[in-house]
């Protein structure tokens, strides 16, 4: 080893001797640290992909921390949000998590919105024993996520079959293709559709997964155009169902369209114009309050209140009401959350949850799209 | 078998779009010899000019068409003059050439992210013209990718043969060395050729926001696809990259209509593999 390499060696190890030792320091420091505000993050799709989703409920957020702090705050400590964008993916939810736990020692994790996010952060979350609150993944397979991971949002298992009852029921359309983007969301739905479709006597006539970053699905739809359904069922988020609508409707197809929670995203109606007329979709029925619309309103200027919108700001308020009573601690937070009933939400009249984490119940209802706005089908 | 005009439809659009990519990939290559990242980014950087000259200025299509185009060809160009030529001056290998390419390439992407968000963006909302061929439904943007993967490989041919410039090309890709000994100069020809290839790339990358829509994250994929087209061509040739276009979209659409949809880049991949283990030198041999 050179006179250089020796130098550049032993300033390493220095540095690494500081680092370890501040880690140790700053670890213990924020268990005393009991007066300053307490540190919360917030994962969602600030761009990219559900970004609309992601904005509006950070609008419900904002809302939901700023009444809790005018009325006292926790025991007289003021919330403080970091918010940091997930951008509907894996990689980028983990690395928000990996900043908001190791960087910014959060005392919770409020998100991720969509599925994949949630999952990527689970790990970093139980294994910092921190909770991490989802307020808009529906995928089945968060539901065994870990013993630290909640959600005010009903998993898929009622979302997939609502769906197949619907379509089967309601609609009488008995011969069905299904084209779902491969998330865990969309898996995660398509898996109990076809069951349960199949299951009341219908007939999946064809499946078709494509991948989230792809945008040209002329050949999937030229597959399922070819193989005559009644109805596509179209599991995609915002960008592939902008483009898919309109390349379906450039090949001609006319056949009804029913998409899942993500399609209550009014840039999809705007984006895709024409092609996304008629369109319909399932999506949590949630008792919004006039008061809470009216905040909405006042906070974002629009009348949109979207899918993730009332869970998130449910989620602030039930977390508050957790702290108040047991404080900061994350495990005496997560033995509380299983204990917990919130009354009055906006997302649910009751919430409660069960022994992995998970929404008790759900209610759905059907949106669908007429003139570039999405209404409740009666 | 009604679905198979639309089928072949589908191929000739994604084998056009891959087509002009490789051709301006090989074009680029067959000069510099190196694995140009950059190329993808200059798409991308091109596209999202075109969004604002036509989408925000609200510039005439043809007008804000022709500056992006000529933006993303000056781009190429400072690139070439004040990163690979002061590289290529130190007789460097190419990896330290693609190592520095893919460094451009990264602050290429996050600049337009930083400057446009990573929103997705379409161009224009308004429905665009369509045609019925055969029981083939396509827009006139698939027109349009199809002619301009034509008019650049005939164009780019002929500029090659019957012009002193595009001679000085071709020498300057036969040998370098000897082209500056027998008084080419090199250095303003390989310049050149880098901004052709910069206006080619950002053209692919303006076809695909009018097709679906931009993305800063885009060019990396597209670059891909691109370079497979050229590999299984015949690496650096102008007819190999044409045909490898093609070849890439057929087997792509058929080969995912066959399998399904989510297997489509492996299929791409899986491709690009079998080429390289069987005939690696692509369908056209350089000679």
């Amino acid at each position: 080893m050179t006179k250089t390499g020796k130098i550049i060696a032993g300033v390493i190890v220095v540095l690494l001797v500081i680092w370890g030792v501040s880690m140790i320091s700053s670890k213990s420091g924020t268990t005393t640290n009991e007066t300053g505000p307490i540190k919360v993050g917030f994962v969602g799709p600030l761009t990219g992909d559900g970004a609309a989703l992601g904005e509006n409920a950070q609008a419900a957020v904002e809302l939901a921390v700023s009444e809790v702090n005018a009325a006292g705050g926790i025991n007289g400590r003021q919330l403080q949000f970091i918010y940091e964008d997930g951008k509907c993916n894996g990689a980028d939810a983990a690395s928000a998590a990996n900043k908001l736990l190791n960087a910014d020692k959060v005392s919770l994790i409020i998100g991720g919105a969509c599925s994949g996010e949630t999952s990527a952060m689970a790990g970093a979350a139980e294994q910092a024993k921190t909770v991490l609150f989802s307020y808009c993944s529906s995928a089945p397979t968060i539901t065994n996520a870990g013993d630290y991971i909640f959600r005010d949002y009903p998993s898929d298992t009622f979302q997939g079959s609502f769906a197949a009852n619907y379509i089967y029921n309601k609609l009488g359309k008995k011969n069905v293709a299904v084209l779902y983007v491969k998330t865990d969301w969309g898996t995660g739905i398509k898996d109990v559709f076809d069951d349960s479709f199949t299951k009341l006597g219908g007939k999946v006539a064809i499946e078709e997964g494509f991948d989230q970053t792809t945008k040209d699905l002329r050949t999937e739809l030229t597959k399922i155009k070819a193989a005559n359904p009644d109805l596509i069922y179209f599991l995609g988020y915002t960008e592939e169902s902008v483009t898919g609508l309109k390349q379906a409707a450039t090949l001609g197809i006319k056949t009804p369209m029913f998409g899942g929670d993500a399609w209550d995203d009014p840039k999809i109606y705007d984006g895709a114009g024409a092609a996304a007329e008629g369109i319909m979709f399932s999506t949590v029925s949630a008792p919004l309050s006039d008061a809470f619309k009216a905040a909405m309103k006042q906070k974002t200027g629009s009348d949109e209140v979207l899918a993730c919108t009332p869970g998130a700001y449910d989620a602030v308020n039930i977390l508050s009401n957790v702290m108040k009573k047991v404080g900061t601690d994350s495990t005496a937070i997560k033995d509380e959350l299983y204990k917990t009933t919130y009354a009055n939400g906006v997302s649910s009249a009751n919430i409660s949850f069960d022994s992995n984490g998970d929404l008790v119940g759900a209610s759905y209802m059907v949106k669908q799209v007429t003139n570039g706005k999405a209404a409740e089908v009666k | 078998m009604s679905f198979l005009p639309q089928l072949i439809a589908n191929s000739i659009i994604s084998g056009s779009l891959y087509a002009i990519i490789a051709i301006g990939f090989a074009f680029l290559y067959d000069s510099v010899k190196f694995f140009d990242l950059a190329y993808g980014g200059v798409a991308v950087v091109g596209s999202y000019l075109f969004y604002y000259f036509f989408s925000e200025l609200h510039l005439p299509l043809i007008f804000a068409l022709v500056l992006a185009l000529l933006a993303s060809s000056a781009l190429a160009y400072v690139l070439y003059k004040s990163v690979y030529e002061h590289i290529r001056k130190k007789k460097a290998s190419k990896l330290v050439l693609l190592i520095a390419s893919l460094g451009v390439f990264t602050v290429l992407q996050s600049l337009i992210a930083i400057f446009f968000t990573s929103e997705f963006r379409t161009f224009t909302s308004a429905s665009v013209q369509e045609f019925t061929l055969l029981n083939a439904s396509f827009t006139i943007v698939h027109l349009a990718m199809l002619a301009s993967a034509l008019i650049i490989f005939t164009g780019l041919m002929l500029f090659r043969k019957y012009t002193s410039l595009g001679r000085a090309i071709v020498a300057v890709s036969d040998d370098e060395e000897v082209s500056k000994i027998v008084g080419i100069n090199t250095k303003r020809v390989v310049g050149y050729v880098f901004a052709i290839s910069g206006a080619i790339s950002a053209l692919s990358g303006i076809l695909v926001g009018f097709d679906t829509g931009i993305q800063p994250t885009m060019g990396l994929i597209l670059m891909l696809k691109g370079v497979i087209a050229a590999i299984i061509g015949g690496f650096g040739t102008l007819p190999g990259a044409l045909l490898g276009g093609y070849l890439l979209g057929f087997v792509e659409n058929f080969g995912s209509f066959a399998i399904g949809g989510e297997w489509k880049d492996a299929i791409a991949f899986v491709l690009l593999i079998l080429f390289l283990i069987i005939r690696p030198k692509g369908i056209i041999k350089r000679n």
